[in-house]
Order: structure tokens, then C-alpha cells, then sequence
């Protein structure tokens, strides 16, 4: 009864909302006597407030509050315990308005409340500061250079077999990468409407990941209980990691809106996006690598360095890939990271894996030009069968198969290796490769099942959706194992009075959210086949006494296997039983993954052109290759690996936040000067999926691929830079002047 | 229609613009009008605005520092026009105005009396979808969908303009509508589609 | 944003007469830098006279040339049969500018009044002498990748973004202007200026008045370029862009005109390049000779310096391109 009836891709199931506007992002609530919040923020970087001037924003038309770290209340979670008092400055975190201390550029100093958008941020821009300024430093380097790496577990060197075996080995490269700081932008601004009934019980509709541990913040931070804290997000306009921390913003909301007992509506503003919803960390890194003449790996060492804000240890796995995904007997990584004063960073697409594939891919590449070796022969006589990091096979690994498919694809053999030797009119060509890991993982989650007597079936989990479709996946996903048209399923989410689902995120939602959906469906099969044991419609010679296994469940009707005439429909049962709606509710338990390692991954193949004398560059084929195990839905899945190629397009090519270091602010932050990929730098991207099961994970074989395809990209296309230049850029993002 | 209840009394507004009322003072014809206390007021706080949004005309009162896409999505409950910058650099607050498409977040309402204006929410038929919508669920152009009412209002004008002759020229058309989610290949399907099939708006 | 006073001109002289009662106001044709400025606290206008019905948006042939009105849209001028069949270079300039939805909405002599994008203009938590006369230039120790190679001033580096205007200055068009005194031409070469001491001021505009059109002079350029260095495909400033007009005649470039944009204060045009080229005859060491003699006074200022390399690359590209030359 379990086997998965595949029917045809489904069209998002909250496409119509989403074409014609009538889905709501969290500050397109409106309430009775709704307020605007805006926030005034710091234009020095490092220092204290001596005094704010808050009279002249009071006093302004429409204005009902200026709150500020003077007028903050007390709030239960800004009391410092004393472990907190003892930990070290880069544990302690922020809370906005709890003191004078400014850490960064842009940090909020004050919320101001007004009746209209105008006229609040007309006030915001009369609140002004008298600071006692001190040194600071936001430039990387200059840490580096005379700063202390943050100490701690997290930054333990590893070794494998013996540390910078790599000198040794008969032919060797060691190479720099660099990386400057990228910024989620995602389409949507963050936004928050906040709505306190009384002082002790709120509704907001947050841009959140998160809801679970939303939820959790606010109580803490309020001391409020969970029943009387209810987060509603019903669509994230985007997000890539920059949702799921509970941001200055939405507590400045909150604090606010408590004070003024009036619904609040706050939305930063593009500028503050790049500073206050975090965003991924400039690293440095220096691979090493030793091979044999033959070809084999013998050393790896990978040595990341990174910047996180001096109030939060933020660290990711830039060195992973490295340990595990070529079979490399000897393997040392290193990461350090230098606080600077600057807002806090966050995980953004393929967090940690995304940096580190770039140096780890590009290096692969290197060395295959220093072997005389076909970058793909190199990446398969390394192969990794198992996991030598963990010691542990791996659950399935299917990314033999994704090189193969995409190479031949894009007709990998056919390119001319040698660099600089392909040509169409004034433009190089170039093809280039670079492949990405991400770990699968399933967590916690729970889904409730409400099955009607009009045979149609309601789920309900508090997840929210970015973008990839999640709604969409589960409908599908429930079409399938439950039997029963996608278009008589309703899947409800973003809302925390639902049984909780897993985050959005880290790859896991697809995994977790759907083994509960499975074991759901599965359950609700069960209840079903309870209802109808003694039903007459099944009585035959054979079987008396039905049971779930002797029936199939299609097209919303349970039938008999031996006789498939013998049948009745969901709602009859339903129905006949008398009940207003069978109510079924199962969860999704974190698999531990005892005995072997998961992970899922990506090969991409591209076609540059190089402009010969202007160094322009045009990405004019992908081909992307994929293992995330069994596809739920192709048409989501496959726009989902487009848009991760698309955000390493971007990458590559476009992105790079920049810091002015002498006054700490950021100059390009908006879209005209932080340049994202527009339609016209983006060509025809064509994905394969592998599509096979993973037999360990979870029951629906599925591991996951928001992050996976942008891993290894941006390697990709430098890789593929070089075969058509003989340049090897080893600093993103690749510009038209690194390469004339 | 006023949509706006929101505002004080225009005398206590006077009263407490510290900042406005020494604008007034640098300002001899300002002082002279600033006798009839009515004409003043109207100055500084709002003017008469006639719309026309989707069919429906609008008689309102806004400040003139009101945007076109503030009016729609803050005082006409039409969210559907997206924010997504407020500077005119990526495009999620195209509408059509007189049937042109702009960024609404670079005009002042005022500067729209007595026009058209056609947002997300004015282009289906009832509950018959405009083909470019119809299209976009088909080619799934959209992921988080933010930047979809905005990619929808382009693309019609694109093919409008006679702007999408073929792929690339579609690429440089709509490549004033960013899209961070990634789905310019199928938005660019779903114009080209909408184009073969010979409907517009 | 201040609230502001607005008010709606239906004549040039009502708007020059509002202007001049208040100094401290401005007119707002298609806003699409103005609100932005206004929004980035840059500029703060006490009234706002609105010129958008002011009958200044023709495109009509002259006797002198083209006149397009100032108050023509930017799309409707690149679109237009006249500037599409005989100012192909116009035409190709407004399609490399901005995006679809901006060039529907902003005009032609609001394209010329456009401030600089130098961010620390922008920012009014930092220094810039264009904004705040004697703060300083962030820019000339800061990030100034944009910045101007040619003709900066230490107190000012900022270039101008318009792309329209390098095809204008290429083209030797005539502004015409109306105000409190009597009407006058400027000619599109010495409308914008050079920063030198006072970068506040980005053109020879007199105080009260405004820009009623443009007049471009009949021409026999019969090989056209623009081509624009950016740091993506679409819809981002130039890098470095270079207009191209040229008379050819056989394989001989009887008459040359070139402008730059992304590389100063002003629309850059390359008077000496030009001398050297007319009479010449189409080849790559005549185009790689006219960019030497381009560079010529050419300074980088640190994240700019790859300009002084792309600068020349790309006028001789711009030249192959505009003559076909393989």
C-alpha cells in the first residue's frame, strides 16, 4: 500500500495568489488605527550614545512614540544572567535599545511611530545622536593583520592521516581565494506587522524561516507564554538564510507596538537590509593540494579565514567539502575568524559549503591542468565511495551518475582542453566545471490530516515558504501517497497554532516536512481501512475481514487489490461513518543517521564567452546534474536548481558588498550599485535530475537541493574563465577589469 | 473617495511643524499666504488627486510626498504592487500607467491626476486569468512571487511595445525587473509563449 | 522626505515664475532621480513645480535639425522613426541607459539634469563637496570604482551617468533654455562642466531658469556606435561607454566625432582624437592611435585605475565596431 502512484508535476499550488497579488507578505496586513514604524539608525560604527535628541520627532505631525534605549522598557530577556555576564563579547549577542553601545554602522538607535509611512520616516529623520566615538575596524585585512582569530571548539584544526601531506607529493598546487561579502537581497524587504492584545499576548505576521524559534525568542524576550505568542507568515517574498534569526527590526517593532497598544507595521528599507538581516562572510582561503603523477589525491590542506561581528560568533563549514568529498587520504583543514565591527553575519545559500566549493573546485580544476588530466577524469579516479570524515558509508551517492549525465549533456569531450583555444568571432570560449556537496538531514516536525466528507483532505503544519514550493511538494507528495488528486488537498502552513514543522531551510524542509506527511498519509490509509473492514462493498470469497495491505488507494477511492471493481470513495466512508472529518496527526522524528553519512549533490557544467579585449563575460549554457535523491515535483524542483544557478551566476560574476573602512558604512548598498544578476546576464539553464531514492534518509528517498546548486558554481565558471582565457581569477566577483 | 482617516486636525498639524513652519518663514510668498490659514494648510498637507485605478476612479486628498506605489499599497489596500527597493532599481512596483509601464515608487501620486492606472490586481478578467498570469503558473516564473506582480505588468508592456521578437530581446527588456529567486529563464518562456499565442492586454 | 509645496505649471513661464518665487523649490518632470534624491535626503525642495504639461515634447524636424522638446520621454525619443532612422546613435544610446520602466518615465532634459550616482554623494553621513560644499570628497581616498579618470578636481571625482548625453555631446546638439531673462542656447559641450572648484554646480544652468529642448544639427555620419562597459548585462551604470559617429567614405573617415561616459564630470568628448582621425583611413593602428591620443591627461585614482586600461580598448573596439572592421 505504501508504493508511490507518480502522477503528473503539479503547478505551484499558490500560483494563482501569487500572479494576480492577492498573496500577503507580512507588511501588507492592514489593521484599524494601524501605526508605521521607521527606524533612525547609527552613522558612526563603533562608540556610545552620550545623548539622543528625540524632541523634534515627538513633536512632529502624527507621531505617538520615539523609543529609544533611554525609554526601552525592561523586558524580561534583556535582564543579563550572570553566564551571560561572564561570556565572551562575540557570545553576548545584541538586543536593540538595551544600552547605549553602538557595535555597527546602521545599528538602530531609535524606533519612531507615526500615523503615516511619510510622516514616520520624516520624524525618524530628525532623531539625532551625540556620540563619544571610538576606533574601530571593518576591514578584514587589516584584522588579519593585527587582530586575534576568536578561539574556541569550533576553530579545532582537523586532521586526517598526516597534516600537509601535500608537500610531498610529486605534483602539488597551492592557490588563494577570495571572496568578498554577499548580501541575500532577497526581492522582498524585510518586513513585520506586529499586533499586541493587552501586554501580554501578540500576533505577528513575520518574515520568518522559522517559525518554532521565532516563537521562542519573543517569549523569552517578553517572558510571554507560547499560547499567547502566534506568528503568521504566509509568504516569505524570498529570503536564502536572511530569515531566521529574530532581527533588531522586529523586536523594535514589538517594543514599540507594546508600548502604543496600536497594530505596527514596520518595513526596512533596501539600504538597511544590507546591514540588518546579516549576510555572508568575505573569506580568504588557501588551498594546498598534492597529487600523485598519476592522478591521485594524496594531500589536501584547506585553510579558511573569515569575519563574523564582534557581538556574534558566527561560524560555518567552509572547510567541510574539503574533508569529504574526494577520497583524499590525508586531509588538514584550518578556519579562523576575525570579529570586526561590523552588524553580524547569517547563513545564506549553501552556507559555509558555497565558500568553501569555490576554492575546493577551482583548486580541483588547477590541478587537473597540472596532471595533463580531464577535469572530470580527475574528479572520478578520486571518487569518494565513503565517507572518510565520519567513517561511514554513505546512504546513496549518485554523483557518478550526475557527471556522466551532465557531461554529456553539454558534450563535454568535445571541447578542446587546451585554454585559449576555442573561439566564436571576438569571444573565447570556455567550458568549465565544478561540482558542490550539501548535507541531507531530516529533523522534527509534526503534520496533522483532516479528511472531509467531501473526500478532500486538509494538512496542516506551521512551516513556512521562501519560495521553493513547499505547499506545492507536500500536496504532490500527499497526492501521490495518499491516492487522491492534488486538487482536493489543501495543505495549510505559516501559522504557529498549527502542530509545529520543521524550519525552512538547510536543505532539511523537503525531508522532514515529508516523512510526516508520508507517515500521515500513511496513517490516514490505516483509519481508512479500519472504517471499511466490515464494509459490505469488500466482502468476498477471498477476504472477509479487510485490512489496509489488501487495498489500493487511488483516485480518492480504496479498492480491492484482487478486484479492483469492489470499491468505494473517501467521502462515502467518511460519510457512512457519520464523522465530520477523520483527524489523523503524525510526525516526522530526526533520524540520527547512526550508521551512515548523507549528503546530496551537484555538478555543473557551463559554456562562457569572454569577450577577447573588453573582458566582458557572458554565461551562455549550464547544464546542472543533481543527486538530491527522488524528486517530489520536477517542475519546482528543477526552478528551484535554476535559481540556485541564477544566485551563482551572481555570484561569480556580479556580487560583492563593499565597506568604506575609514568611516564603517556600506556604499553600495541598494540594487543599482550592488549589482545582482538581471534577466539579460542569464541564459537557457537546463537541470538533470538523477533521481534515485535514498534508501536510508527518510521513507519518501528524497535528501535535498536549495542549497546544493549553488555549490561548486562560481568554480564553474572561473574554471571555465580560464579554459577560455588561460586566466585563473581567484577573487570573485569576475568583473570585465580582472580580465584585460 | 478619502481613504485616509488617519491624519489630525490640520491646525494641530500646524501647531506642531516645528521644521515646516520655518520653511514657511524662508519663504515671502509662503508668509503672505500663510494669513489665510486654509491655503496654507493645503499646501503643506494635501492636495485633491483624481485616479483612475483599475477601472475604479479614486477622488482622494494625499500629501504630495506620497508615491504613486505608497498611494496603491498603504491608502488603496492594493498590495498586490511590490516594494522592493522604493529607488526605482529593481522593478516589483511596475504598473502601467496610461498604459505604459513605470516604477511607481519613483512618482508622486499628485503627479498622476486625471490618469490610468492598471495594477496586478486590474489585469484578470474576474476569476479569468490574463494569459501573461496564466502563463507564468505554466512556466513557473515565479518562486517566492514577490517580484511577479511586477515581472506580470512588464511582460505585458514588453509585448505591448513590440519588445519581444525573441528570447534576447525579451533578456533586455525585462531586465528591469530583478528577480533574486532566479526564474528569468521561465519568465522569459512564459512572455515568449503569451507573444506566439498573439494576446496582450 | 519634507512635505512639500506642489504645484502644476501649464506654461514655461508660470514655471519659471513659481521657480523664481521660490528659490528653494525645483521642477519635477519625470522624477526618476529627483524622488530618489528626495527619499536619500540629498535634496530637499520646499515646492515641487510639476512641468510635465508644459507642450515640450516634440520630435520634429528643423530646418537646424532634429528639436526634440525637453519634456520628450526617453523611450519615445529612442523609438522615434526620425532619431531611429537618421540619429541611430541617439537611439542606441537611450537603449543602453536605465531599464524599460525608467526610460518610459524620464525626459530628456531631466536625463541632463541627472545628479552623479557617486554613493558618498548619496549618503549624507559621508563627505562629498558636490552635496555639502567643503565637507570633502569621500571619494577620492574611498571606493572609486566609478569613478572619473579625466578632468576630477580634489574635490570632486564624481562622473555623470547619463548615457543619452555622450551620444548629445557626440552629436554637437544646442540646448535651449528659457528663464527669467530672455531665452538662450547652450551648446551640449559646455552644458555640463568640469568640477574644479566648485563640483556643487553640475552645469552652466543660470539660477531660475529651465531647459525648453534640444537641437541636433543635421549630419552625414554614416557609421555609428555606442558601446558600454558595465558590470552586468543590463540595467547598471557605465563603467566606461564611448559614442561613435563617423563619416566614411570608401575606407576613409572623412569626419569623426567621439564622446565618453563613465569617465568624468561631463559627457567626454575626445576632440583630439577626432582631429587625428578625420582624413584618415579605417585600420586598427589609426583607431589604437586615436585612444592614445584620448588618454592623454588621463588619471586613475586607486579602484579606478583599470579604466586607464579599458578606456582605450574600448574606444578602438567601439571604432571596429562602428566600421565593420575585422
Amino acid at each position: 500500500m505504501d508504493n508511490l502512484t507518480k502522477q503528473k508535476d503539479i503547478d505551484r499550488v499558490d500560483g494563482v495568489q501569487k500572479v494576480t497579488g492577492t498573496a500577503k507578505y507580512s507588511a501588507e496586513y492592514d489593521f484599524p488605527g494601524m501605526l508605521y514604524g521607521v527606524l533612525a539608525c547609527s552613522n558612526i560604527t563603533k562608540g556610545t550614545i552620550n545623548e539622543i535628541d528625540t524632541k523634534a520627532a515627538e513633536n512632529a505631525p502624527g507621531v505617538s512614540a520615539v523609543i529609544t534605549h533611554l525609554n526601552c522598557p525592561e523586558l524580561p530577556g534583556y535582564k543579563t544572567t550572570e553566564a551571560e555576564a561572564k561570556m565572551a563579547p562575540t557570545k553576548k549577542g545584541y538586543k536593540v535599545f538595551a544600552d547605549n553601545i553602538v557595535r555597527f554602522n546602521g545599528q538602530p538607535i531609535a524606533i519612531v511611530v507615526a500615523d503615516t509611512f511619510e510622516r514616520a520616516v520624516y520624524a525618524a529623520s530628525l532623531v539625532k545622536a551625540n556620540y563619544s566615538k571610538e576606533k574601530h575596524n571593518t576591514d578584514f585585512a587589516e584584522a588579519i593583520k593585527s587582530g586575534t582569530p576568536l578561539e574556541g571548539n569550533n576553530f579545532k584544526e582537523y586532521v586526517r592521516g598526516e597534516a600537509n601531506a601535500w608537500k610531498n607529493a610529486a605534483v602539488k598546487i597551492e592557490a588563494e581565494y577570495t571572496m568578498p561579502i554577499e548580501v541575500h537581497n532577497p526581492m522582498e524587504i524585510h518586513g513585520i506587522t506586529v499586533v499586541w492584545d493587552g501586554e501580554n499576548k501578540v500576533t505577528l505576521y513575520e518574515k520568518t524561516q522559522a517559525l518554532s524559534s521565532t516563537q521562542q525568542n519573543i517569549m523569552r524576550a517578553f517572558g510571554l507564554k507560547q499560547e499567547n505568542v502566534r506568528i503568521i507568515t504566509q509568504f516569505i517574498g524570498g529570503a536564502f538564510g536572511s530569515a531566521f534569526n529574530t532581527w533588531p527590526h522586529s523586536m523594535a517593532a514589538l517594543i514599540a507596538g507594546r508600548k502604543v497598544g496600536k497594530p505596527i507595521k514596520l518595513m526596512l528599507t533596501r539600504n538597511q537590509m544590507f546591514n540588518l538581516v546579516g549576510y555572508r562572510p568575505e573569506a580568504i582561503q588557501k588551498i594546498s593540494m598534492g597529487a600523485s603523477a598519476d592522478g591521485k589525491l594524496t594531500g589536501i590542506t584547506h585553510e579558511a579565514t573569515a569575519m563574523t561581528a564582534s557581538y556574534n560568533e558566527f561560524t560555518e563549514g567552509i572547510v567541510n567539502g574539503s574533508r569529504s568529498l574526494y577520497n583524499c587520504p590525508n586531509v588538514n583543514t584550518i578556519y579562523k575568524v576575525y570579529p570586526l565591527d561590523l552588524s553580524q553575519p547569517t547563513w545564506m545559500r549553501g552556507p559555509g559549503e558555497t565558500t568553501g566549493a569555490f576554492a575546493l573546485e577551482s583548486a580541483m580544476d588547477e590541478m587537473a591542468y597540472a596532471l595533463k588530466m580531464d577535469p572530470i577524469e580527475f574528479r572520478l579516479l578520486n571518487y569518494a565511495e565513503t565517507d572518510l570524515e565520519r567513517k561511514k558509508p554513505y546512504s546513496s551517492k549518485f554523483l557518478k551518475e550526475a557527471y556522466q549525465l551532465g557531461a554529456d549533456k553539454i558534450k563535454w569531450k568535445d571541447r578542446n582542453p587546451e585554454p585559449r583555444s576555442m573561439k566564436e568571432g571576438d569571444w573565447l570560449i570556455g567550458y568549465g566545471t565544478g561540482s558542490g556537496i550539501f548535507s541531507a538531514w531530516r529533523g522534527a516536525a509534526k503534520v496533522a490530516a483532516k479528511l472531509l466528507p467531501d473526500g478532500s483532505l486538509i494538512l496542516q503544519s506551521g512551516v513556512t515558504d521562501m519560495g521553493p514550493g513547499t505547499a506545492t511538494a507536500m500536496t504532490k507528495l500527499a497526492s501521490d501517497t495518499f491516492g487522491l488528486s492534488d486538487r482536493s488537498i489543501k495543505f495549510e502552513m505559516g501559522d504557529t497554532n498549527l502542530p509545529p514543522g520543521p524550519m525552512q531551510g538547510g536543505s532539511g524542509t523537503t525531508s522532514t516536512l515529508g516523512t510526516a506527511v508520508y507517515n500521515v498519509c500513511v496513517s490516514m490509509k490505516k483509519k481508512l481501512a479500519d472504517l471499511v473492514k466490515d464494509n459490505p462493498v469488500f466482502h468476498t470469497e477471498i477476504v472477509h475481514n479487510v485490512k489496509a495491505e489488501d487495498l489500493l488507494f487511488e483516485n480518492g477511492m480504496m479498492m480491492l487489490a484482487t478486484d479492483k471493481t469492489k470499491r468505494i470513495t473517501y467521502a462515502e466512508v467518511i460519510k457512512s461513518a457519520g464523522l465530520k472529518e477523520l483527524v489523523v496527526e503524525e510526525d516526522s522524528k530526526p533520524n540520527p543517521m547512526t550508521n551512515h553519512s548523507a549528503f546530496s549533490y551537484a555538478v555543473h557544467f557551463v559554456k562562457v564567452m569572454v569577450h577577447e579585449k573588453t573582458g566582458v563575460v557572458k554565461v551562455t549554457r549550464v547544464v546542472s546534474a543533481v543527486d538530491s535523491g527522488k524528486i517530489i515535483n520536477e517542475k519546482t524542483a528543477e526552478s528551484q536548481i535554476v535559481g540556485a544557478v541564477v544566485g551563482g551566476i551572481s555570484m561569480s560574476l556580479h556580487e560583492e558588498g563593499v565597506i568604506d573602512h575609514r568611516y564603517g558604512r556600506w556604499v553600495n548598498n541598494n540594487f543599482a550599485d550592488y549589482h545582482v544578476a538581471v534577466n539579460a546576464d542569464v541564459p537557457a539553464i537546463e537541470v538533470l535530475f538523477v533521481d534515485k531514492p535514498d534508501p536510508v534518509l527518510n521513507p519518501i528517498g528524497a535528501k535535498g537541493m536549495g542549497e546544493v546548486g549553488i555549490v561548486g558554481f562560481a568554480a564553474a565558471i572561473t574554471n571555465a574563465i580560464f579554459h577560455a582565457t588561460g586566466k585563473r581569477i581567484r577573487s570573485l566577483p569576475v568583473t570585465a577589469d580582472k580580465l584585460i | 473617495m478619502d481613504t485616509s482617516n488617519k491624519n489630525e486636525g490640520r491646525r494641530d498639524f500646524l501647531k506642531k511643524s516645528t521644521a515646516l513652519a520655518a520653511l514657511t518663514i524662508a519663504s515671502p510668498a509662503l508668509i503672505k499666504a500663510g494669513e489665510n490659514d486654509e491655503k496654507i494648510a493645503a499646501w503643506f498637507e494635501k492636495i485633491p488627486l483624481q485616479v483612475e485605478v483599475n477601472g475604479i476612479v479614486h477622488k482622494l486628498s494625499v500629501e504630495p510626498r506620497v508615491t504613486l506605489l505608497d498611494l496603491l499599497r498603504e491608502q488603496l489596500h492594493l498590495t498586490g504592487t511590490k516594494k522592493g527597493c522604493d529607488h526605482g532599481q529593481c522593478g516589483a512596483c511596475t504598473v502601467h500607467v496610461n498604459g505604459k509601464r513605470i516604477n511607481s515608487c519613483l512618482s508622486l501620486a499628485v503627479m498622476n491626476d486625471g490618469k490610468k492606472i492598471t495594477t496586478i490586481e486590474g489585469i484578470a478578467d474576474g476569476d479569468k486569468l490574463h494569459p501573461m498570469q496564466e502563463a507564468f503558473i505554466k512556466h513557473d516564473g515565479f518562486q517566492c512571487g514577490y517580484c511577479t506582480p511586477g515581472q506580470i505588468m512588464s511582460g505585458i508592456a514588453c509585448i505591448n511595445e513590440g519588445h519581444a521578437n525573441s528570447a534576447d530581446e525579451v533578456r533586455e527588456f525585462m531586465s528591469g525587473n530583478i528577480c533574486r529567486c532566479g526564474a528569468y529563464p521561465n519568465i522569459v518562456d512564459a512572455i515568449i509563449e503569451v507573444k506566439k499565442g498573439g494576446q496582450s492586454s | 522626505m519634507i512635505n512639500f509645496e506642489y504645484i502644476r505649471a501649464s506654461s514655461v513661464k508660470a514655471a519659471v515664475d513659481a521657480l523664481a518665487k521660490n528659490p528653494t523649490g525645483g521642477f519635477i518632470a519625470g522624477g526618476t532621480n529627483l524622488i530618489d534624491l528626495m527619499k536619500r535626503g540629498v535634496t530637499a525642495p520646499t515646492r515641487l513645480i510639476d512641468i510635465n504639461n508644459l507642450p515640450l515634447k516634440q520630435v520634429e524636424a528643423t530646418a537646424a535639425g532634429l528639436h526634440i522638446g525637453a519634456l520628450a520621454i526617453n523611450s519615445e525619443v529612442a523609438e522615434h522613426d526620425l532619431v531611429k532612422n537618421n540619429f541611430p546613435l541617439l537611439s542606441m544610446a537611450f537603449a543602453a541607459g536605465a531599464s524599460a520602466q525608467l526610460r518610459n518615465m524620464a525626459t530628456v532634459g531631466g536625463n541632463m539634469m541627472q545628479r552623479t550616482r557617486c554613493t558618498y554623494f548619496y549618503d549624507t553621513a559621508m563627505p562629498c563637496n558636490k552635496r555639502q560644499a567643503g565637507s570633502g570628497c569621500g571619494a577620492l581616498q574611498g571606493y572609486n570604482r566609478m569613478h572619473a579618470i579625466f578632468g576630477a578636481s580634489d574635490k570632486c571625482i564624481a562622473v555623470h551617468p547619463s548615457d543619452m548625453c555622450v551620444a548629445l555631446a557626440a552629436l554637437n546638439a544646442t540646448i535651449t533654455v528659457s528663464g527669467p531673462k530672455a531665452e538662450r542656447k547652450i551648446l551640449f559641450t559646455d552644458f555640463h562642466r568640469l568640477p574644479g572648484e566648485t563640483p556643487e554646480k553640475d552645469n552652466t544652468l543660470q539660477k531660475g531658469e529651465i531647459i525648453t529642448g534640444i537641437i541636433i544639427p543635421k549630419n552625414s555620419f554614416n557609421k555609428n556606435y555606442y558601446l558600454k562597459i558595465r558590470d552586468r548585462a543590463s540595467y547598471a551604470f557605465a563603467l566606461v561607454s564611448v559614442a561613435v559617429a563617423l563619416e566614411v567614405t570608401g575606407d576613409t573617415i572623412k569626419n569623426a566625432r567621439l564622446a565618453m561616459g563613465g569617465v568624468a564630470h561631463k559627457p567626454w568628448r575626445l576632440t583630439e582624437a577626432e582631429k587625428f582621425l578625420s582624413g584618415k583611413k579605417i585600420s586598427k593602428e589609426n583607431f589604437t592611435k586615436a585612444a592614445e591620443l584620448a588618454m592623454k591627461g588621463a588619471k586613475g585614482y586607486g579602484h579606478n585605475n583599470f579604466k586607464l586600461k579599458m578606456v582605450p580598448i574600448s574606444i578602438v573596439e567601439a571604432l571596429i565596431k562602428a566600421t565593420g572592421l575585422v
